[in-house]
């Protein structure tokens, strides 16, 4: 499964590029993360709880950053073990600077396995469209307050 | 609408007009008191004090290799009695054994995975615990680590360079491939004057689904080292020829019992790996063990039907709209595991021709391996998908060359007075009358008024089309035909047993080599023998259900492949012989005349004109069995008769690939109208007519019974039921909301007739039935085909597909003209 798609944010890409690269910022932006360790710059593991039926599916998802060219462009690939699922996913955004804001087109690439990807698109795209979505809003709220503490004023 | 078809001259029989005796009488059926009132057993309601329950951890991936498997923390939690690996099964049993030649003969096969995953469901590990619940909540703590491989989806891509493949042993994603070649391909092109090539069409994958799902409660006594499997296979001995092998143990160490089944349609014949699994554990832990499938994983991972490419299809037609033959390439999809395969490859050559006269057949048939579920012999095995070829041809070639359907059939089906008749690779048709059930299917749907329901259809914005399927239900197998495949398989012929014995108080008590599963084997033996000992069914006592250890059984015994009209029934038929034989001999003995004085009626043995000398079946078992003092020394009456019924069969010719591969064939001749609404795909089947021709029919209303269940899983087949794979193999249609199963308000208004022509070959003049549904499939195509005036390619067509066709091009076919 591709999504796809882009953003504006009102912050430098700068900010933009500290945010997206802070494993403890992208925690708090992902929802239903219940514990987050960073082993290395490059690695990091998230418990996350999707909700999806009843009880949710928690899910171990390892983090890789792939490739990076600071501060335009980031890889990423992740890897997520859960009962009846397997995840794989690989993505990636581009920035570029939108006269004081910051342009993000990005790009995920998603494989799930195991009976809950059996369950078909037909329950997977919604789930996966508002996770997006929430990701979204929690990133740009964390770009916003990154801004702040950045530019007081 | 019957009929009863006796050639030469058509005899017709009046519904509900007595018939001499009990065979022809729908006799109400013994097995049904116990099912309607919920007394039935089945294999899960048996239980054992402190039995564990099986759940089985099953692979996301389609393929993977295993990198490692942990059940240290399923074993940590309380109530978990233990587990099994693939490590232990490697070390534990053999590979299954393969039916195949190379490279298909190298695939190994195991009851677990065994160092690599080859369809997403397969059973990697299975855990044991005090309850089903929590069993299935350790499952969720065996921790298992894949690598992850490309895996191969489409059946057309299996034999490309640089597929994957999936048993490395092997070296190849080919089961077996081979050619048939009847008459003269390239002679009949010649002849022709037009030639119709459809370069490709597909059936698609589906199963018959039963209401019960399969398991299994095994119990292993370790004094004697046997194991007891309560369960619901449907082909025992087969079962037992694979597993004793594998757990290295003589085939009397593996009792199976069954009572009651909830249906099996071919997907109950290979449990074996499972079965293996659940006996290592019942030996492991020393303890009574349950496996109960559950849905999901019946949909994912038992046995679907096979899935078939037809590619490159060409047919010489004459002028006058006579077929001469067809060239076609087919490529099989068996799944992850060949198991009950290659049969397939040579199954559908029982019906070759189809219904048709054409005589120059060649086919090029190619069997794989994908990353799927394993196939095994759904229910009209192998015959269906050739079948709704062949139709598909007719159809196809009516439509480019403008010809009839009906009229294009009639011209090419085997006429009535051509039987028996040989196909072009050695069968026999028994007997039938094709063009007569056509007639009867069109009248039953009112096809002469087709038009006029055409034009009304218009009126209301639908497309009104209208479709046939003709299709043969071959049955009582020759096995020599799988030496076709691979000579050094020894296998010919067939055989099935009854016992037939009657007892001290007179009770007359019958035992079945089959295993019933829900076809009224009971009811329709218990006539058979009523009609013999002229008694009736009510004093007949079948035993329900087979037992290996206590039934008589032969190599072949089972409930498969349409034949226990001809087998079971021949069994049942021949040992009740014996018994009347031996009845007459003692009432001889007691009445001091001979035994062609006695006649035996009203539950007697009696001096024929004597009324009063009479000795009640009562008297013969006690006399024999408690009062026997005083008989004549070299009286040779036991009144416990075994008879072992064989088909009339010859090796087939394994270098020409021909020979008689079944011994009787039905018909089944389908008419549909459809209604589809242009804008959206959607579509309702408006009118229905099934009519079925199986010969003699024991009890008519099993048989209307078999046809409406039959027919509704074509029907499912034909409009919704597919097993849809994503290109990581993911199944996405592995419950009952993504695979529709029809459902009672799904089914149309169903109308039925039946002639009967009575096999020339068989004991009673029976034919087996149970697998026609075909006809239903290819008859849904067809009226959509002619409804939408687009190729119909494919098998299955729910609604989404149907308006993709009314959006499509005009498919790929073209007519040579010469």
């Amino acid at each position: 499964m591709k999504v796809e798609g882009e953003r504006e944010f009102r912050a430098p890409r700068a900010t933009v590029w500290e945010v997206l690269n802070d494993p403890s910022r992208m925690a708090k932006a992902m929802p239903g993360v219940e514990s987050f360790d960073v082993q290395d710059d490059k690695h990091w593991r998230a418990h996350v709880k999707i909700p999806l039926g009843l009880g949710g599916l928690r899910m171990s998802v390892d983090f890789e950053k792939t490739e990076q060219r600071e501060p335009e462009f980031a890889k990423l690939h992740a890897k997520g073990n859960g009962v009846g699922a397997i995840m794989n996913m690989d993505t990636s955004f581009h920035l570029s600077e939108a006269g004081s804001g910051t342009h993000m087109k990005w790009e995920a690439e998603v494989h799930v396995l195991g009976p809950v990807a059996s369950m078909g698109q037909r329950v997977l795209q919604p789930i996966v469209n508002q996770q997006v979505s929430s990701v979204l809003n929690a990133l740009d709220q964390q770009v916003q307050e990154a801004s702040a503490l950045s530019h007081p004023n | 609408m019957t009929e009863t078809v006796a050639p030469p001259r058509p005899v017709v029989v009046e519904e509900g007009k007595p018939t001499k005796g009990w065979i022809g009488e729908n006799v109400p059926r013994k097995e049904d008191k116990r099912l309607l009132q919920g007394e039935g057993v089945f294999f899960d309601d048996i239980k054992r004090h402190e039995m564990g329950y099986v759940h089985f951890v099953r692979s996301p991936y389609a393929h993977a290799r295993i990198k490692s498997v942990d059940v240290s923390k399923a074993l940590e939690l309380q109530g978990v009695y233990g587990t099994l690996t693939g490590d232990e099964v490697a070390i534990l049993t053999d590979p299954f054994f393969e039916l195949s030649v190379p490279p298909g003969a190298h695939m190994k096969d195991y009851a677990l995975a065994v160092g690599k995953v080859r369809h997403a469901g397969e059973p990697v590990a299975a855990v044991v615990a005090s309850t089903r619940e929590l069993a299935r909540d350790a499952a969720e703590l065996i921790e298992v680590e894949y690598e992850p491989l490309e895996p191969l989806v489409d059946a057309r891509r299996a034999q490309d360079e640089g597929a994957p493949i999936l048993h490395d042993e092997a070296g190849s994603n080919i089961v077996w491939d081979g050619t048939f070649d009847w008459g003269d391909f390239e002679g009949a092109v010649a002849e022709a004057d037009q030639v119709v090539r459809i370069k490709e069409l597909h059936f698609d994958r589906f199963s018959s689904t039963p209401l019960e799902c399969s398991g299994c409660l095994v119990e292993y006594n370790r004094g004697t080292g046997q194991w007891t499997m309560y369960c619901n296979h449907q082909m025992p001995g087969v079962g037992a020829i694979w597993m004793a092998p594998a757990l290295r143990v003589g085939l009397d160490k593996l009792r199976f019992v069954t009572q009651d089944i909830g249906g099996a349609f071919g997907n109950k014949i290979c449990l074996h790996p499972y079965f293996v699994a659940c006996c290592l554990l019942a030996r492991k832990l020393n303890r009574a063990i349950q496996w109960t499938e559950w849905r999901t994983d019946q949909h994912t991972a038992n046995a679907h039907g096979n899935e078939r490419w037809f590619q490159d299809v060409e047919v010489p037609v004459k002028a006058d709209g006579t077929l001469l033959g067809f060239k076609v390439k087919a490529i099989d999809d068996c799944g992850a595991f060949p198991r009950y395969e290659p049969l397939g490859c040579i199954i559908w050559a029982q019906v070759t021709p189809g219904c048709y006269r054409w005589r120059n057949i060649r086919v090029d048939f190619t069997q794989v391996t994908t990353n799927k579920s394993p196939v095994s012999p759904n229910r009209g095995y192998s015959r269906m998908q050739h079948l709704w070829l062949t139709e598909r041809i007719i159809d196809i070639v009516a439509k480019e060359l403008g010809l009839d359907p009906v009229e294009v059939r009639k011209k090419n089906y085997v006429k009535h007075d051509e039987f028996p008749y040989e196909t072009p690779n050695g069968c026999i048709y028994d007997s039938g009358d094709y063009a007569r059930c056509l007639d009867i299917a069109l009248e039953l749907v009112g096809y002469d008024r087709l038009e006029e329901r055409r034009q009304d259809a218009k009126s209301r914005g639908k497309l009104l089309g209208f479709g046939i399927g003709s299709t043969l239900d071959s049955g009582t197998n020759n096995f020599g035909q799988s030496m076709i495949l691979n000579p050094e398989l020894q296998f010919s012929g067939n055989n099935e047993v009854a016992t037939v014995k009657l007892d001290i108080f007179g009770e007359i008590v019958v035992t079945l080599g089959t295993v019933p599963q829900g076809q009224g084997h009971e009811t329709t033996a218990a006539q058979v023998v009523a009609d013999i000992l002229g008694c009736s069914p009510d004093d007949v006592n079948v035993r329900p259900g087979h037992d290996t250890y206590w039934n008589s059984h032969a190599g072949f015994s089972g409930t498969y492949a349409s034949q226990f009209a001809v087998t079971g029934l021949g069994a049942v038929k021949g040992a009740t012989d014996m018994l009347a034989g031996e009845m007459r001999k003692l009432a001889s003995v007691v009445f001091g005349c001979s035994p062609d004085d006695i006649e035996l009626t009203e539950g007697q043995a009696r001096i024929k004109g004597n009324p009063e000398a009479a000795l009640p079946f009562m008297a013969l078992g006690a006399i024999l069995n408690a009062n026997n003092a005083g008989l004549p020394e070299d009286l040779d009456v036991t009144l416990n008769c075994r008879y072992v019924y064989r088909p009339p069969f010859e090796k087939p010719d394994v270098e020409r690939k021909y020979g008689n591969l079944t011994l009787t064939y039905a018909t089944q001749i389908h008419t549909c109208i459809v209604e589809v609404d242009p804008e959206t795909g959607v579509y309702e089947i408006v009118d229905y007519a099934a009519v079925d021709d199986c010969g003699k029919r024991i009890h008519p209303q099993i048989v209307e019974g078999q046809v409406h269940g039959a027919t509704a899983q074509a029907l499912g087949a034909a409009t919704h039921e597919s097993f849809t794979y994503d290109g990581d193999g993911n199944l996405l249609t592995p419950n009952f909301y993504d695979y529709h199963v029809p459902h009672a308000l799904d089914m149309p208004p169903m109308k039925n007739g039946s002639i009967e022509s009575e096999s020339p070959f068989t004991p009673l003049g029976a034919k087996g039935m149970g697998e026609g549904g075909g006809a239903g499939i290819h008859a849904v195509c067809a009226a959509l085909q002619d409804a939408t005036g687009k190729l119909v390619t494919s098998s299955c067509n729910p609604y989404h597909r149907v308006w993709q066709l009314l959006h499509s091009g005009a498919g790929e076919v073209e007519v040579t003209n010469r």
